[in-house]
């Protein structure tokens, strides 16, 4: 009989879900502070406002969904876990998520110690990540394209946050940083080295089987992480030498371009008409990041189009609500009832009737949801030309969160009282 | 008396919902044959759990046959 170790392995329920519960909030308060602070968010990409929303959706909606998503999906795609995951995850998530509200703070009200704060429990709390779920990955004999690209996202984790930790020290205490080239290199290792290569190595896994497509291309695969890392070093030697930065730009997008097509492809390809949430969400994350890429590539060629307020506050919206936000909530509509069906069926015995995914989680309760998302994402980005909007994308885009949020509590309240009536049937026999 | 259950277009977990209700009406001596895209480590779990026996066959298309009989008492 084959050994199966991956499933026995799995981490109790409880650790990925306070990870997928506690994301949606941010999203909530980063909606909430738009609306609250209006147009001027639009106008800098540079204001302490801006920046603070930016860090409520990538350092707590998103890692929070991701280290969540990283912790699940290490034994199922990978075939290892991480050791004490109880432990680690009740000592990571607190910290992450105060971490996560105290950089917007400092960042938005310039106040020095809660910047230096988050980033020491960022610093901490990361490292505990990185090294929880790099010793697993290196140890798994696993191999594979999924796992290379868990690697290396784990990596790039680990470098975002060593550069923001040493940015937000210089924010704090006036060090003498190169702030400008510092960030450009936080930002590449934080959207692209970390959230792309994740996005990439779970979709590699998940777009085949819960949309019935084909599989990735492998050599495509494979190589599209390696040479994202490669673009991300030659991009991290501006700090020291000067480099084409255009050209390298483009190098880098032209690879997130096509990882976006080959994507949308694929799907174009599914072997039956699927049209749930799911595939909707990863389609509308993939057309952002497309235009995400044809547009920073098109920046890049015409100089002209640099310093335009309005298209770097197209491009973050395409990026981090357009590609990220909706690939997440995409994802946590398959996740969080799969994963609770799935310990139902272990907890039942064989002929216990046990509650199916869509009694989990109902279809029409996720479409209402995406409608919402998808008017939020409108409105944002047509507050780069009519600012005011944003006032109302803001409130759009806190209630589409809240309203996820809402979704999938009631699917983990419908798991545990599902839980309850097989404990109290399984008592009863 | 040997049931079959394709699941190679099916959408999860429709495959696994299926083999579950099925090995409840799989009686000794019969089997079961899964035809699916992927290993499905979760069955594995469970199907260990419950005391019955499988044969896991990869295909070259990267597919996969799972063979899974109910375990006769004291054969473990
Ligand atoms: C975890 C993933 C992270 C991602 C994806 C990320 C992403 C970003 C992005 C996109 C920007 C630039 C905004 C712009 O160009 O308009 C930025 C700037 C910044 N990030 Fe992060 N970040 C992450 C984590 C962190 C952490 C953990 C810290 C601090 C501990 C941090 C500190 C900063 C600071 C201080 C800036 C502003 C730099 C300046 O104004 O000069 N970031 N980050």
């Amino acid at each position: 009989m084959p050994a199966d170790l991956s499933f026995e392995q799995a981490p109790p329920i409880s650790v990925p879900l306070r990870f997928f519960l506690s994301a949606p909030i941010f999203g909530v308060v980063a909606g909430a502070l738009l609306s609250w602070w209006g147009a001027d968010v639009v106008t800098s990409r540079w204001l302490g406002e801006t920046l603070a929303l930016t860090h409520l959706l990538v350092a707590g909606f998103m890692l929070q969904a991701m280290t969540g998503a990283l912790f699940q999906f290490l034994p199922v795609a990978a075939g290892c876990n991480i050791a004490r995951p109880m432990l680690v995850a009740a000592t990571v998530h607190p910290l992450l998520a105060a971490a996560a509200l105290l950089l917007p703070l400092g960042l938005a009200g310039g106040i020095a110690i809660a910047l230096r704060v988050a980033a020491a429990l960022f610093l901490f709390a990361v490292a505990i990540v990185v090294v929880a779920t790099g010793r697993a990955l290196l140890r798994t004999p696993a191999q594979g394209a999924t796992v290379l690209a868990l690697r290396l996202a784990v990596g790039g984790l680990a470098i975002t946050v060593l550069l923001g930790t040493a940015l937000a020290d210089g924010l704090a205490g006036h060090r003498s940083w190169p702030l400008v080239d510092l960030t450009s290199i936080h930002v590449a290792w934080g959207l692209g080295g970390w959230a792309l290569v994740l996005l990439a190595g779970v979709s590699y896994f998940v777009v085949p089987m819960f949309q019935l497509t084909p599989p990735y291309p492998p050599r495509f695969a494979r190589w599209l992480p390696l040479l994202l890392l490669a673009v991300l070093l030659v991009w991290s030697l501006q700090l020291i030498v000067p480099i084409p930065q255009q050209l390298v730009l483009i190098c880098g997008m032209a690879l997130a371009g096509a990882f976006s097509a080959t994507t949308l492809w694929l799907q174009q390809r599914r072997r039956r008409r699927i049209r749930d949430p799911v595939f909707w969400f990863f389609r509308l994350a993939m057309s952002c990041l497309l235009a995400a890429a044809l547009l920073a590539a098109g920046v890049a060629l015409l100089p002209a189009l640099h310093d335009e307020a309005s298209v770097a506050w197209i491009l973050g919206v395409l990026l981090i609500p357009g590609v990220f936000v909706s690939a997440i909530n995409g994802m946590l509509y398959k996740i969080v009832p799969f994963i609770s069906w799935l310990h139902l069926q272990r907890l039942a015995l064989p002929g216990t009737p046990v509650p199916n995914v869509l009694d989990l989680l109902p279809g029409s309760a996720m479409r209402a949801q995406m409608i919402l998302h998808l008017l939020a994402m409108v409105l944002l980005l047509m507050s780069a030309v009519w600012p005011s909007i944003v006032t109302l994308a803001g409130v759009a885009f806190a209630t589409s969160s809240a309203w996820l949020g809402v979704n999938l509590s009631r699917a983990v309240w419908r798991y545990v009282r599902a839980r309850g009536r097989i404990g109290a049937s399984e008592r009863g026999r | 008396m040997r049931r079959v259950i394709d699941g190679r277009d099916l959408l999860p977990p429709e495959p696994l919902e299926l083999t579950l209700a099925a090995l409840d009406q799989l009686t000794e001596g019969d089997d079961l044959l899964l035809l699916l895209n992927c290993r499905p480590a979760p069955l594995f779990g469970i199907l260990r759990r419950h005391g019955y026996f499988w044969d896991e066959c990869a295909q070259g298309d990267g597919s996969f046959e799972i063979t899974i009989r109910k375990g006769i008492v004291g054969e473990q």
